[in-house]
């Protein structure tokens, strides 16, 4: 395990790699800021669904409000990361090359998954850094106050937030790893998990309203939120963490047996 | 031992028969492997033995099981029946063999956006392999000069130059190359057979598959031969070459009295092969044009017009087809 982990984050750390995952970190903090600073209401309207309103921007989590909401959308992102690095594992034919070197598929697959989730929550932690630099300098033109963010409370707050948003992600990450183990697939995998996760699972909601309380892409949305008036938040995260141990250990016994003929 | 001044060795030692060698346990021992999907049994009940040292070439028509059973020994496909070793562990615990051997199967599958230096290095780190010797590997397989290029950007051969670097990382002592000159243009041909004479010798025992027998008959020095996942031959190279050689081919005038002209030849010590109405008669050591008199005068003796007596060449290639084709089992 320790092996593969090593030699992904060799393939990781790459330059090209890694001035995409600064610039795309970029990128992304700077819209979700802008993004959610600019659409904060003042609070006479009706609440927003997803965003903030200049009050609760002032408060102690308000320096990570744009990184929870911008999170909350990259999700599928995540999914369809994980699905084309593994399944392209088996398109490419590297993991017959691996495994010919390295016979313990169980480790293998942890080594590249802790890899890969090493590298997501460096960009997790680099990209709520840079939103809240942008949160700081963007909040005196909106007239947000900064006076509660950075004490313990704000600090609590921001711990909390990256702990969510990297539990959900990983959550993302294992179900499109598990997903690519079983189909091996790229352009079919990424059906599948698209589909699924983005219109089918909400189409099935609105036919069935219990869906939510299951399906593990509408729990994952209602972690991202903090729970919702359908789901807890305790909820979500206890059946998205049994999702999770699902799809990693059936992922680990299809891959420890399967014969790689590709 | 760097690469370099191993193969220093393994040129100095040449081609080393491993009929010398035979203390030391097989390379590589299968015992009724078998590999069915559903119905259809890929490998049949193939039961080899390779002994170390030797460069042993693995033929067979495609389709015959040789990239199968290739996997079965590599720990990539799971055997539905038998039982093996290679360089003395058993076949069921690849970890505790794979680290000593190298390989290179089906296409060379690498990375396509990492360097040729990158991806060996990937591999060395995921085998637990030195990565100091990577530029002495890339030396030897000659791409030290294309090391720092995208693999995507490399043309065929010299993808399969940097399997075969791949293969090579930690020394292994049983080296596995799957069709190494399969698709390869002539003079990448002669660079493949050269290289891979480097690497034979010193101890080391290399499994080269093909289909084609002329491809590996310059290089090696054992032979095992399958057939629609069945065993057709193994033994030493020299072996099947004996049986190949110059021929009597004899033919009656009426094809009726081919078994009877057979049973005449046998009975006058001539033994005999049908073939597609034809009888052949091996030329060991006995002069062609004394054995043709002596047939014809049998053939005459039992009142048998001959209409053809002449010789004729069996390649090693054509006892090769003639195996695989069903009429030598």
């Amino acid at each position: 395990m320790i092996q593969m982990f090593k030699a992904e984050l060799l393939k990781l750390r790459r330059p090209r790699v890694a001035l995409a995952g600064v610039a795309s970190s970029l990128a992304f903090a700077a819209i979700a800021t802008v993004t959610v600073f600019l659409s904060a209401t003042d609070g006479s309207g009706p609440p927003p669904a997803r965003g903030a309103t200049i009050e609760s921007l002032g408060q102690a989590g308000g320096a990570t409000d744009a990184f929870v909401v911008g999170v909350s959308f990259i999700g599928i992102l995540m999914l369809v990361l994980f699905i084309a690095n593994v399944a392209s594992e088996f398109s490419q034919g590297t993991f017959r090359t691996l495994l010919m070197r390295q016979p313990r598929r169980v480790g293998m697959l942890a080594g590249k998954m802790a890899a890969l989730l090493l590298v997501a929550a460096g960009w997790l932690a680099l990209t709520e850094i840079v939103t809240v630099v942008a949160s700081t300098l963007i909040a005196p033109a909106q007239d947000v106050s900064t006076a509660s963010w950075f004490g313990l409370d704000g600090l609590g707050e921001a711990a909390s937030d990256y702990a969510t948003a990297l539990f959900g992600v990983t959550a993302w990450a294992s179900l499109g790893m598990a997903l690519a183990v079983f189909v091996r697939s790229i352009p079919l995998a990424l059906g599948i998990g698209i589909v699924w996760s983005g219109p089918l699972e909400h189409l099935l909601a609105d036919a069935w309203t219990t869906a939510s309380q299951w399906f593990p892409g509408l729990l994952l949305e209602a972690l991202a939120a903090g729970g919702t008036a359908e789901v807890s938040s305790t909820r979500a995260l206890t059946l998205v963490a049994l999702y999770v141990a699902g799809a990693a250990g059936a992922a680990a016994l299809v891959f420890a047996r399967r014969d790689i003929t590709a | 031992m760097s690469p370099s001044r191993m193969t220093t060795q393994h040129v100095a030692a040449g081609m080393v028969c491993g009929m010398q060698t035979t203390t030391h346990p097989p390379a590589v021992a299968l015992n009724g492997l078998t590999k069915r999907y559903g119905a259809r049994a890929a490998v049949d009940n193939l039961s080899i033995e390779i002994p170390p040292g030797v460069v042993a070439g693995f033929v067979g028509p495609n389709g015959a099981g040789k990239t199968t059973t290739m996997a079965m020994l590599l720990g990539l496909v799971r055997a539905t029946e038998g039982t093996g070793t290679v360089l003395g562990a058993p076949l069921e615990d690849p970890a505790s063999y794979l680290g000593r051997v190298g390989a290179l199967i089906e296409a060379p599958a690498f990375y396509p956006g990492l360097t040729g230096t990158q991806n060996l290095a990937v591999l060395a780190t995921v085998g637990g392999h030195d990565v100091a010797q990577i530029p002495d590997l890339l030396e030897l397989v000659g791409l030290t000069e294309r090391a720092d290029d995208r693999f995507r950007q490399y043309s065929f051969g010299m993808k399969q130059r940097l399997g075969i670097a791949g293969a090579l990382l930690g020394d292994p002592r049983l080296l596995i190359l799957d069709e190494p000159i399969n698709g390869l243009d002539p003079a990448g041909v002669h660079e493949m057979r050269g290289l891979i004479g480097r690497l034979a010798g010193g101890g080391r025992t290399v499994l080269i598959s093909s289909h084609l027998l002329t491809e590996l008959e310059q290089v090696c020095d054992w032979l095992i031969v399958i057939d629609g996942g069945r065993l057709a031959f193994q033994g030493p190279a020299a072996e099947l070459a004996d049986r190949a050689g110059t021929r009597l081919v004899v033919a009656p005038e009426h094809p009726r009295d081919v078994d009877r002209l057979a049973a005449l030849l046998v009975a006058a010590g001539h033994e005999n092969q049908a073939v597609d109405g034809h009888l052949a008669i091996a030329v060991n050591g006995t002069e062609p044009r004394e054995l043709a008199a002596a047939v014809n005068r049998t053939a005459s003796a039992g009142g048998i017009v001959l209409a053809e007596l002449h010789t004729a060449h069996i390649s090693l290639e054509d006892r090769y087809l003639t195996m695989v084709n069903g009429e030598d089992r």
